[in-house]
């Protein structure tokens, strides 16, 4: 599994034009629907051969082989929560929330080849926050990775702070402790430009709390957004959200762009580019090539055409060392153009009778932390 | 399923009310629901009229009302047609088959003769709710203390109508707010009440509003300062967002949400996957009374064994009675259960899964420390060695827990699994295939439905202390 690992690492640092100049070709042929199933096909093989839960899994699963990549049964996000499906020893562990699916139970995701990691969320940020800054600051409103290890995100904070352009880096919440305004306003202290990390969560308390005493950042000050999908913060109207953020903190609309990632996929999209993202109404997320989405029919999981909004399922070739087909419980649409529009969480239904509902089942039982 | 093209009045006033001239339209299953705009003055001027309506109701005797509501039932239940069932179906988002089941089981509990059963159930002497009776050397007397504003849940056909006969066989007026998906049925019904007599459309009023919207708020205070007893069936928010607002004054009566388990001896009762796939189907899973976990006696190999059984009836039911469409968030839930416990399987645990390609029905063969009630006809059973082992595993579902369907338990047994049931909760344990429809006289969710209801008065009189069984005698003892 090894080898392939390291292939793909590589392919996935060509995307990096800025780091790496004239070495994005391998990860930008996979934007070919070939070239992509012809690597998601070997990731496959790779992964039946070394991990033998997965291939009990598909083995059961109806339907014959798979021929194309697409017709590789999905693992469901749930499935994190019971089995560590992983090939060989994991370098690191990342895990849930523990919100997901309401029950307490932590999804956790065995990660074996931390550098692929590494190589997929890096050469994606670079792109869409960093933008050729040669020199920022960033201010982090998501806990470091000292604080939560065994977080995805916090891992991610982690390394945009260790990347050479950023001169300083301010950890301004901490997971009981909560925003510390002080640190916010000393990371502002500065002329550079200041790239603010956050979820949507820490954003809302951060513009409460200034909200009678706004701060301007300085120029060319940029903010990635995350969390609204999945984790604690409850659905907010992003458009107002964008609005107040740019009056109290003086970051133009166009700066402040939205990652969407979960625990269980190790690549990330961004609704846009820091600087010239669209207008929200207008904007589209989008994964690198190396992740393919499509929506699927949330009663039989037949693949929808674009515009037709449905389960989200996720095939990420930077989850090569556990699996890279995922189905998640995220609702949307994907675009003609491989985008895909996010509509938030598919819900239990309301009304649903008389019946309990899973969460509150959850909650009278004591089932729930 | 057809869109139901015309809008469906989710509202029926007294007669005595102006007619409502602006209205709003909320989509409900298939159909588009049209109701009044909130108006406070209107709230003001229903709870008054019905309040005044109390004095006409109660001229009418216990007797005489049971025969007229359970007429009404009845005429009810044999008249409806095709496009009343469409329109209901469209409404509450059950496929029509399923529908008509559901509207003819509940119907059962709606005729007189079972409006008596219940009244006679919970009072022995039935003109208590007409005047005082004497009572060894008291007069007692039940009513309800006023109007009672009913909170209505979700899309299960009828269970609003089932409270709406209780309130008035109390004699008391009544406003209900059916669930969005219970709408159509229960304006039907109410309006053959209102026609059937004055004193009955006079004390009915039905409105359908979306319970806790904010344009709402005023509307939803003034109703919940002036009603003398609130009867709210919902989930957790909804309770929780009502006892909040009522007054300490006011009597609330709660129903939460529930759900049901069986236990199931596959040797003694070879009949009950049958039952056992119906009492998992009806509803669409989606009643306080449908089976969710069946707790089966036998080892694995005879449970991998019923399980088939109970899939191919499960597969059968929904052959003649088809599913409703599951949300996207039901249909999530269910795909994410099939795959984690196909995933538990590949990892070598000893579980199994029968289910169709699409979300008709599942049936999981499971730890019972993973059971969640995922809905979407999804049976999770469990294999045990005895009845100890089904109290252990139904102990911590206490809180939730209502029906407990039985299938092959010894008579010899039946009592002392009853009582050990009921420490765990269950308030009603019945054979499971008459798990769907409970007997109009059932105590729902551990309470008299009519008890919780009414208000008792006793009356002594001097020098009468401990004198027997004679009337006091001034006192009238209803007709």
């Amino acid at each position: 599994m090894q080898p392939i690992l390291k292939e793909l690492a590589g392919v996935f640092r060509g995307w990096d034009a800025v780091s790496v100049p004239g070495a994005a070709a391998g990860a930008a042929a996979l934007t070919d629907d070939a070239a992509f199933n012809d690597l998601a096909m070997r990731v496959h093989s790779a992964q039946r051969a070394a991990v033998p839960v997965l291939r009990r899994f598909w083995k059961a699963a109806p339907g014959g082989p798979p021929a194309v990549w697409h017709e590789i049964p999905p693992v469901p996000t749930a499935a994190f929560k019971d089995i560590a499906i992983v090939s060989g020893a994991p370098e690191v562990v990342f895990r849930t929330s523990g919100t997901t699916g309401g029950d307490g139970v932590r999804g956790e995701h065995h990660v074996p080849c931390l550098d692929l990691y590494r190589a997929a969320a890096r050469a994606n940020y670079r792109r869409h926050l960093m933008n050729g800054l040669t020199r920022l600051q960033t201010l982090s409103l998501i806990p470091g990775p000292g604080d939560v290890p065994d977080s995805s995100l916090s891992t991610m904070a982690g390394l945009i702070a260790a990347e050479p352009e950023v001169s300083d880096t301010v950890w301004a919440f901490h997971p009981v402790d909560g925003v510390n305004l002080g640190a916010v306003r000393c990371a502002l202290a500065t002329a550079e430009p200041v790239l603010l990390l956050t979820t949507a969560f820490a954003l809302v308390h951060l513009l409460d709390a200034m909200g009678r005493e706004p701060v301007r950042f300085p120029e060319g000050s940029r903010m990635m957004e995350t969390g609204g999908f999945k984790g604690r913060a409850a659905e907010v109207d992003r458009i107002t959200l964008y609005e107040r953020a740019e009056c109290i903190l003086g970051i133009p609309r166009p700066f402040i762009v939205n990652e969407y990632g979960m625990t269980e996929l190790l690549s990330q999209a961004y609704d846009g580019v820091a600087g010239s993202a669209p207008p929200l109404p207008a904007r589209v997320h989008r994964f690198p090539p190396w992740v393919r989405t499509r929506a699927l029919d949330p009663a039989t999981l037949a693949p929808l055409p674009p515009g037709e909004p449905g389960l989200l399922a996720h095939f990420d070739l930077a989850n090569a060392g556990s699996v890279c087909h995922i189905l998640t419980e995220d609702l949307g649409h994907t675009t003609e153009d491989g985008g895909l529009c996010l509509m938030g969480r598919a819900r239990g239904a309301t009304p649903r009778g008389c019946s309990l509902a899973v969460e509150s089942f959850l909650r009278a039982t004591g089932s729930a932390q | 399923m057809t869109p139901h093209p015309a809008p469906v009045d989710a509202w029926l006033l007294p007669p005595d009310i102006p007619r409502p001239t602006t209205f709003e339209h909320t989509a409900a299953g298939t159909v588009t629901l049209r109701y009044p705009k909130s108006d406070h003055h209107l709230a003001h001027s229903l709870i008054t009229a019905l309040r005044d309506s109390r004095t006409n109701l109660a001229t009418l005797a216990t007797a005489d009302l049971i025969d007229l509501l359970g007429c009404v039932g009845e005429r009810f239940s044999r008249t409806i047609d095709d496009a009343a069932i469409a329109e209901i179906a469209a409404n509450s988002g059950l496929t029509r088959p399923m529908t008509r089941e559901v509207v003819t089981g509940m119907a059962a509990s709606w005729t007189s003769e079972a409006l008596d059963r219940l009244v006679r159930a919970e009072f022995p002497d039935p003109r208590v709710l007409d005047g005082f009776v004497t009572e060894g050397d008291r007069a007692v007397r039940a009513a309800a203390p006023g109007v009672t504003l009913h909170f209505g849940a979700g899309s299960v056909p009828g269970v609003t109508v089932t409270s709406l006969l209780r309130a008035l066989l109390v004699k008391s007026p009544v406003l209900v707010k059916p669930g969005a998906g219970d709408a159509a049925l229960t304006t039907r019904f109410a309006l053959e009440l209102h026609r059937a007599d004055p004193r009955i459309e006079a004390a009915l009023a039905v409105l359908y509003w979306p319970g806790g919207a904010p344009a709402w708020q005023t509307w939803e205070r003034e109703l919940l300062t002036r009603a003398d007893q609130v009867v709210v069936y919902g989930g957790d928010d909804t309770i929780e967002s009502l006892r909040s607002r009522t007054p300490a004054s006011t009597r609330l009566i709660e129903h939460p949400h529930r759900i049901g388990a069986a236990i199931v001896n596959p040797v003694a009762a070879p009949g009950a996957a049958a039952a056992a796939a119906r009492a998992v189907s009806l509803f669409d899973q989606k009643g306080c009374v449908s089976t969710h976990l069946v707790l089966l006696l036998g080892d694995r190999s005879e449970a991998r064994r019923w399980c088939e059984r109970l899939a191919e009836h499960l597969r059968r039911f929904a052959a003649t009675h088809p599913a409703a469409p599951l949300s996207p968030g039901e249909s999530s839930a269910l795909h994410q259960l099939r795959g984690r416990l196909a995933m538990r399987a590949a990892a070598a645990e000893d579980l199994g899964i029968w289910s169709p390609a699409e979300t008709g029905w599942t049936v999981a063969l499971a730890p019972a420390d993973q059971f969640e009630p995922t809905g979407g006809r999804t049976a999770w059973v469990v294999p045990v060695s005895d009845h100890g082992a089904c109290l252990q595993i139904l102990a911590p579902l206490s809180p939730v827990l209502q029906t407990v369907g039985l299938a092959g338990v010894h008579d010899d047994d039946r009592e002392s699994l009853a009582e050990a049931l009921f420490t765990v909760g269950a308030t009603r344990i019945v054979p499971l295939d008459e798990v769907p429809f409970p007997h109009s006289d059932w105590l729902h969710d551990g309470s008299r439905p009519l008890g919780e209801l009414v208000r008792w008065s006793e009356v002594r009189s001097p020098g009468e202390r401990d004198v027997g069984q004679e009337s006091v005698g001034v006192f009238s003892t209803g007709s």
